[in-house]
């Protein structure tokens, strides 16, 4: 087995299927890339069990096979080079050479057949979707997913498909994102969790593509093709909870005001507050808002106004400043609204503007009950 | 050779001998003295237990049923009955906390117990495990054998020592002795795979593994690399974590004199919310639900409680609920018996709110799903 190939070409694919290697595998063989060479196509494809990603690239070859190569030592190989042709060889003696034109390298190598064959979806249903879309989608959510792993389902993004419309969700109990595409539709409903690994590396890759993704799935696996690459993921397991249960339908509050102005606010304000709770307190009036912190163990404390449009009562709420911070920043709107019922309900932050067509966002955020 | 500077325990590891098995020939005396094998389905299974007289052709639990039968050929299966097994490990455990209440049941026949400080003031654990046999003997009909030293590793490798029907003590000034002269298969941890790796690296002995440093232990095993340094210089400091969790924690008072003024009960509710507050931070535990008992002079009892929206274990906090509670009504009567009792407690530790010990609790939100 013999093929030649552009160094910079490889590595760019190579580095993306990198991302799905785990650091320390307890199957040996996934510290490798399988390629799969037929003739003038080369399949690369990396695994954690749990995801396969495999790209397609065209190579100068006449010959088959299939061998696992580790990543580690070939991704570092290949970093070093400037863009030139490469020769990998697969010699008799279990070593892959690899010329370049600067010398040569031999690798050991696993047969091919040791490598675990991703799995093969039966009877999917499928939705396509502009690769950028979905990024955006993952980008928007993604953040608000926790790490609990008592409660795995919310470590993980809910992919909500109707006919009407596609709907993301991602939610850790404290924050909820909730994000709507009206623009884009499946041809029926389906539900199903995706891990937080591969929606990153989805996200990483599509982000500003205009390629198509063709999204197939079933109760167990979800399989994203575009352009030369295929992913393949095992889903979450469970049942997602209801959360629309727990959007306040009710908001008499209303907030709105200039993004960047409360969102930079918030960041200084949240230096003076406590180091564990990061919690800030906002008093709004008329049409001031005050956000205030303190930390009490070391007597920091710091206050800001800032004017703004609020039509309801007075009200003093709490917040985790991180949350809201996250949040303002996962956003590109110039104005955001928050609307409000109860100190110990809900907050829900959504952008005013700045939205594409189809395009809805709606943040939940758990305030923090205050004392005093 | 030294001990290690530790505060030394007094740890048991009671282990009923061929448990399943002696159950089998309890119920069923005519199969007293002859090889039995404890199975799910007969043949076709796998020997979960074998009795002593089994054992002696090779039986061995996990073996399949089939090649049981092979090297002994009378040998005679029983279903399991894990109801009946159930009911005597019960009766056992109710041994083990006429002693001492740190109790760690490893599985229905064995159990770590921490007899440092133990109910009987008994200083000797030997004499401890002893009774402690000699109950489960009386109560039960079975063997149990035992093994004391000074921690849960080194007792539950000398459980193992005089089996059946018998105990081992490995006092603390011959723990080293004992542990360097153990068969590395013998290390609770080692298995086939870590045996053969620890051979590979001539570790056949507790003295072999006694003779690698920390860093060639690491390297080679990992992270349970440290493990094994600490537990052959008799360093284990795992505690015996007794599973049994609290439904609810209270104190009460009964008053030499009736009391009918409010006044009066807040400032013994006081004493007695002192006493609520003491053990719940004594068994680390906070309440969400807060009850009141009032017994009146009649002797009619009536309580009052209340749920709160976070875990409480302070006693300021506590009174306030207290007060609430008691001013909630009338009293009906003269009181003769005043108590506050904490339930809802955060046993699983998962959703632990911290109270500060001044009054500012903010609490953080969550969505409810």
């Amino acid at each position: 087995m013999k093929f030649i190939v552009s160094s910079s070409y490889l590595l760019k694919q190579l580095q993306v299927l990198g991302g799905i290697i785990n650091n320390n595998n307890t199957l040996p063989i996934l510290d490798n890339f399988l390629f799969d060479l037929d003739g003038k196509s080369l399949t690369v494809s990396a695994s954690d069990l749990e995801t396969t990603v495999s790209s397609h690239l065209d190579v100068e070859s006449s010959e088959h096979g299939k061998v696992c190569i580790p990543a580690r030592l070939l991704l570092d190989t290949l970093k070093t080079f400037p863009e030139q042709p490469l020769t990998f060889t697969v010699e008799d003696n279990n070593t892959v050479e690899i010329s370049s034109n600067h010398g040569k390298y031999a690798l050991a190598y696993a047969s091919g057949e040791e490598f675990p064959s991703a799995v093969d979806l039966k009877d999917p249903s499928s939705t396509v979707m502009q690769g950028d879309i979905l990024a955006t989608a993952i980008s928007k959510t993604i953040f608000a997913s926790g790490n609990d792993d008592l409660r795995p389902v919310m470590s993980g993004v809910f992919f909500q498909f109707s006919t009407e419309s596609l709907t993301f969700v991602a939610t850790d109990a404290h924050k909820l994102v909730k994000y709507t595409r009206n623009d884009v539709k499946a041809t029926e409903t389906a539900e199903f969790i995706m891990p937080k690994k591969p929606l990153n590396l989805l996200k990483s890759i599509l982000a500003g593509s205009e390629d198509e993704v063709t999204i197939e799935y079933n109760e167990s696996n979800a399989k994203f093709s575009f352009d030369n690459t295929v992913l393949i993921s095992r889903l979450i397991d469970g049942k997602y909870p209801n959360y629309e249960a727990v959007i306040p339908k009710e908001n008499p509050n209303q907030l709105s005001i200039d993004r960047n102005q409360f969102l930079n606010s918030v960041r200084r304000v949240s230096i003076f507050s406590n180091k564990t709770t990061h919690q800030i307190r906002l008093k709004i009036a008329g049409a001031e808002l005050n956000i205030s912190a303190e930390d009490i163990d070391y007597s920091n404390k710091a206050e800001e106004r800032l004017t703004c449009d609020y039509q309801g009562d007075d009200m003093q709420i709490g917040f985790n400043s991180r949350f809201l911070t996250e949040m303002l920043n996962n956003l590109s709107s110039d104005e955001v609204s928050l609307e409000m019922s109860l100190p110990n309900r809900a907050g829900i932050l959504t952008p005013v503007d700045g939205l594409d067509e189809g395009e809805v966002v709606t943040m939940l955020v758990m305030p923090v009950m205050l004392n005093a | 050779m030294e001990v290690p500077e530790l505060p030394l325990r007094k740890i048991i590891h009671v282990d009923m001998d061929a448990f399943y098995a002696s159950v089998a020939q309890l119920d069923d005396p005519s199969l007293v003295g002859k090889p039995i094998a404890v199975g799910g389905s007969g043949r076709r299974g796998v020997v979960s237990a074998a009795s002593y007289e089994a054992r002696k052709f090779g039986v061995r639990s996990a073996m399949a049923g089939a090649l049981a039968a092979k090297l002994c050929p009378e040998l005679i299966f029983v279903k399991t009955n894990f109801e009946r097994y159930k009911e005597i490990s019960d009766k056992v455990r109710k041994v083990f906390f006429e002693y001492t209440d740190l109790v760690e049941p490893l599985s229905l026949d064995e159990a770590y117990l921490d007899v440092t400080e133990n109910k009987k003031g008994n200083p000797s654990a030997s004499l401890i495990a002893q009774d402690i046999r000699a109950k489960i003997k009386k109560r039960t009909g079975l063997n149990a054998s035992a093994g004391i030293s000074i921690n849960k590793f080194i007792a539950k490798v000398a459980s193992d020592v005089n089996k059946p029907n018998g105990q081992k003590t490995v006092p603390p000034e011959e723990v080293l002795e004992f542990l360097e002269a153990l068969d590395i298969k013998k290390f609770y941890g080692v298995g086939k795979v870590m045996k053969e790796k620890m051979y590979r690296h001539g570790i056949y002995t507790g003295l072999d593994l006694k003779g690698k440093s920390l860093e060639f232990l690491e390297e080679h095993f990992g992270k349970s690399g440290g493990y094994y340094y600490n537990i052959v210089r008799g360093i284990h400091t795992s505690q015996v974590k007794s599973e049994r969790t609290r439904k609810s924690l209270a104190a009460e008072r009964t008053f030499n004199e009736n009391i009918s003024s409010e006044i009066f009960m807040l400032e013994k509710l006081e004493h007695i919310a002192d006493e609520v507050e003491r053990r719940l931070k004594k068994s680390n535990v906070a309440g969400k639900t807060v009850t009141l008992k009032i017994k009146y002079s009649d002797f009619t009892l009536q309580t009052r409680s209340k749920t709160l929206a976070l875990y409480i274990a302070d006693k300021h906090l506590i009174m306030e609920t207290v007060k609430e509670l008691l001013f909630q009504e009338g009293m009906k009567n003269s009181v003769r018996l005043l108590g506050i009792s904490m339930s809802n407690l955060n046993n699983d530790k998962k959703e632990v709110l911290k109270v500060s010990e001044e009054k500012k609790y903010d609490v953080q939100l969550k969505l409810e799903f």
